[in-house]
C-alpha cells in the first residue's frame, strides 16, 4: 500500500507538471507475459462445430491513475498461429477484469482479433490492432488489471486443426484526462 | 493520506520556483517595480545593509521621493472576484474532486496582491507513461524543464526589530534576527527519471537531498555611523556595529529520503522501499541560550550627483550552542526519531549578507543599480526615472538568484501631494518555462 502510494507521489508531481495534458500510458503487456507460458496457447479444433482454447488470467501491475478518466485505449501487438497440422480460421480475444474470475465472463471481452486462415505446417504471422471495448477501459486507472487470452478456431477439413497461438507482442496506448487527486 | 502525497508530490517545482520567487523579493512599491526593483533613496534594504547610512541625511525632496506609499491591491480584488467563497472552494482543497494544484501552487508562488495582466502558461503538454514488466519510463515534455538541475532553495537572513537610542553617532540597541535556509537537491537517479527520461532501474535508490536551518534570537548591538569628511552635499560617511547575539531557538536538519526500487518495477512483494536517513539538531527556546559576535560595515561616498555605497553583515557571525539535542531520523515501516545526544554543544553561522549600490542623478533623471545578497546568491537591479513635469518615466532590469532576467517599466502621475503610480514587472515565479507580467499600482503622499 505504502510502495502505491510512493508510486503516486512522484505521478501526483508529474501530474502537476503536465497541467490540463493527457496522461499516456504505453502498456508492455507482453512482458509481464513473456516467458510465463501463458504467451502460447495450444488449440484442437476438431472438425464440426467452433471451437475456443484459453490462458490463465494473468495479472498486470499498474501504477493507478486514481479518479483519471479514461479516453481510449489503444493495442497494438503480433500473435504467431504456429498451426501444426489441419486447415481452418484462428482468431485471437482478449478479455479484462479487476479479477482472474471475472475474465472468465463474457462481459470482460475487450477485444477481437479477426480470425486469420491456417493450414498444415506452416505459422502464420498476424497482427493485433484496434481498440479496446469502452466497457472494460475505465479498468486501466486502477492499480491492476486481469488479462486473459482465447484462441478460438473452426475446422473446415476433416483432420484435426491444431497448433498453439504465440504472442509476440502486446501493448496498451492508455490515454487519460489525468486526475490524480 | 491524499493531502501528504500532494504535498510531497509537488514539492519540489514548488520550493524550486519559491526560490525565484524569494529571489525577487515582495515588493509593495510600484515605483520600484517599474525599475524592475531597484531602489532610490534611503531605502530599508541600504539602512539594513549598510550601517554608515543611518549618517546620510535624508534628501526626501530629491528623486522625487514620496514620504509615503500605500499599494492598491487590485490582484486581492480580482482574486476575490474569481474564488468568492474561498473557504468551499473546491479548487483550494485537495479532498475535493475539482481541486486543482496548479492553481494552488501558483496562488502560493505569486500571492495575487496585484493584478496579473499576463498569466505565465502552465505546460499543457501530454505525459507519456511507458510500464513493461520491469520498466517503467517517464516523459514530461516541455515541463520537464520545470525540473530544477541544481540545487535549490530559499533563504537569508532578516532584522525583524532594531529599537536603540542615538547619541551623536553613537547608537546602543537590541537587534532581533532571524536567519533561515532551505535547500533541496535531487538525487542523480530521480534528476534523470523526471528531466531525462531515464528509465527507472530495479534496486536504485530515487530520491531527494535537504539541508534546512532555522535560527533565531536577540543581539544587543553598538554601532557608530558618521561622516568622517566633506559636508552634507560631498561626503563620506562610515559605519560600523558590533553585536554580540543570542541565540534564542534554532533546529538544523539534513535529510535524504526518497525510495528504492525493489528486483523489479512493477512486480515482487516490495515494488519500492521507502527511504529517510538523517540527523537533526536542536535546542529549544529555554534551553541555554547561544552565542556569538559579529559585526557590520559599510561605507557610503556622496558627491553631488553621484552616490556609492557598499556594506556588509554579520560578519564572524558564528553562535556556540551550547545545550543542543541531536536525533536521528530513519525509516523502518514508518519515520522514527531516536535520540543521538543531548546537551552537547553545536555551532552555526550566519551568512554574510551584503549591498553596493550607486545612483547617479542629473536633472529630473536618476539611474541606479544595486547588488544585494542576503545570503543565498545575488539580486542585481538595473533602473532608472525620468520626470517630465506631472509625469514619471521609469524601467529598470533585474536579475534574480536564479539569474533570470526580469524587466519592469512604469509611470506615474503626481499631483500636489498626491501621486498615483503604475509598474509592470515580469516574473518567472509560477510553474511555468514562460514569464508572466504583473501590473502593480500604488499611490504615494510626497
Amino acid at each position: 500500500m505504502r510502495a502505491t502510494w510512493l508510486w503516486m507521489t512522484v505521478l501526483a508531481g508529474l501530474a502537476a507538471a503536465c497541467g490540463e495534458g493527457h496522461a499516456i500510458f504505453n502498456v508492455d503487456v507482453y512482458s509481464f507475459i513473456k516467458g510465463t507460458g501463458d504467451d502460447s496457447i495450444p488449440y484442437f479444433v476438431p472438425p464440426g462445430p467452433p471451437d475456443s482454447a484459453s490462458s490463465t488470467p494473468r495479472r498486470i501491475d499498474l501504477p493507478g491513475a486514481g479518479s483519471s478518466i479514461v479516453d481510449s485505449v489503444v493495442v497494438n501487438g503480433k500473435v504467431n498461429f504456429d498451426n501444426q497440422a489441419g486447415a481452418g480460421t484462428i482468431g485471437l480475444q482478449l478479455y479484462l477484469d479487476s479479477t482472474a474470475a471475472g475474465t472468465m465472463n463474457a462481459s470482460a471481452l475487450a477485444l477481437t482479433v479477426p480470425d486469420a486462415n491456417v493450414s498444415g505446417n506452416v505459422p502464420t504471422p498476424d497482427t493485433i490492432i484496434g481498440r479496446l471495448s469502452s466497457n472494460v477501459i475505465s479498468l486501466l486507472a486502477g492499480k491492476q488489471v486481469w488479462i486473459r487470452f482465447q484462441a478460438k478456431g473452426s475446422n473446415s477439413g476433416v483432420v484435426l486443426l491444431q497448433g498453439s497461438a504465440v504472442l509476440k507482442g502486446l501493448r496498451l496506448t492508455v490515454v487519460m484526462n489525468d486526475k490524480f487527486f | 493520506m491524499r493531502t501528504s502525497v500532494i504535498g510531497i508530490g509537488l514539492v519540489a517545482l514548488t520550493v524550486g520556483v519559491a526560490a525565484q520567487a524569494a529571489g525577487q523579493g515582495l515588493i509593495f512599491d510600484a515605483r520600484r517595480i517599474g525599475m524592475g526593483g531597484l531602489t532610490l533613496g534611503r531605502s530599508a534594504s541600504l539602512v539594513r545593509y549598510n550601517p554608515a547610512y543611518r549618517a546620510v541625511p535624508e534628501a526626501a525632496d530629491r528623486r522625487g521621493r514620496p514620504r509615503l506609499t500605500i499599494p492598491i491591491p487590485l490582484g486581492i480584488i480580482q482574486f476575490l472576484h474569481d474564488h468568492p467563497h474561498l473557504s468551499t472552494d473546491p479548487a483550494f482543497h485537495p479532498d475535493s474532486a475539482g481541486f486543482n494544484p496548479i492553481l494552488a501552487v501558483n496562488t502560493l508562488l505569486n500571492l495575487p496582491i496585484f493584478l496579473e495582466v499576463k498569466r505565465a502558461p502552465t505546460p499543457t503538454n501530454d505525459v507519456v507513461f511507458g510500464i513493461g514488466k520491469d520498466s517503467l519510463r517517464v516523459n514530461l515534455g516541455e515541463a520537464a524543464k520545470l525540473v530544477p538541475e541544481d540545487q535549490f532553495g530559499f533563504g537569508g537572513s532578516s532584522r525583524l526589530l532594531d529599537p536603540g537610542l542615538s547619541i551623536k553617532g553613537v547608537r546602543v540597541g537590541v537587534v532581533g534576527w532571524l536567519h533561515y535556509d532551505i535547500g533541496v537537491q535531487l538525487n542523480d537517479q530521480l534528476l534523470g527519471f523526471l528531466r531525462d527520461s531515464v528509465q527507472a532501474l530495479p534496486r536504485t535508490g530515487y530520491g531527494v537531498l535537504g539541508d534546512g536551518i532555522a535560527e533565531g534570537g536577540f543581539a544587543p548591538t553598538v554601532s557608530y555611523a558618521g561622516r568622517v569628511a566633506g559636508d552634507s552635499s560631498t561626503g563620506v560617511y562610515v559605519g560600523g556595529a558590533l553585536h554580540y547575539y543570542l541565540g534564542v531557538a534554532y533546529i538544523r536538519s539534513s535529510i535524504s529520503a526518497g525510495f528504492r526500487t525493489g528486483d523489479s518495477i512493477f512486480t515482487g512483494p516490495n515494488p519500492v522501499t521507502p527511504l529517510d536517513s538523517g540527523l537533526t539538531s536542536y535546542s529549544r527556546p529555554g534551553n541555554a541560550l547561544g552565542h556569538g559576535v559579529g559585526g557590520d560595515v559599510g561605507v557610503a561616498w556622496i558627491s553631488g550627483p553621484i552616490e556609492l555605497g557598499i556594506g556588509v553583515n554579520d560578519i564572524g557571525a558564528t553562535l556556540t550552542w551550547s545545550d543542543t539535542r541531536q536525533d536521528s531520523v530513519f525509516y523502518r515501516d514508518s519515520s522514527f526519531s531516536k535520540p543521538v545526544a543531548n546537551h552537547v554543544s553545536t555551532t552555526t553561522k550566519l551568512p554574510v549578507s551584503y549591498v553596493a549600490n550607486v545612483t547617479y542623478t542629473v536633472g529630473k533623471t536618476t539611474l541606479g543599480a544595486d547588488v544585494l545578497n542576503a545570503g543565498r546568491g545575488a539580486t542585481v537591479h538595473v533602473g532608472g526615472e525620468q520626470r517630465i513635469g506631472l509625469i514619471a518615466l521609469r524601467g529598470g532590469v533585474a536579475r534574480d538568484q536564479r539569474k533570470r532576467i526580469e524587466f519592469g517599466f512604469g509611470g506615474g502621475v503626481r499631483l500636489g501631494p498626491f501621486g498615483l503610480d503604475v509598474g509592470f514587472w515580469t516574473h518567472t515565479n509560477s510553474l511555468s518555462n514562460e514569464r508572466g507580467v504583473t501590473m502593480a499600482t500604488s499611490f504615494s503622499l510626497y
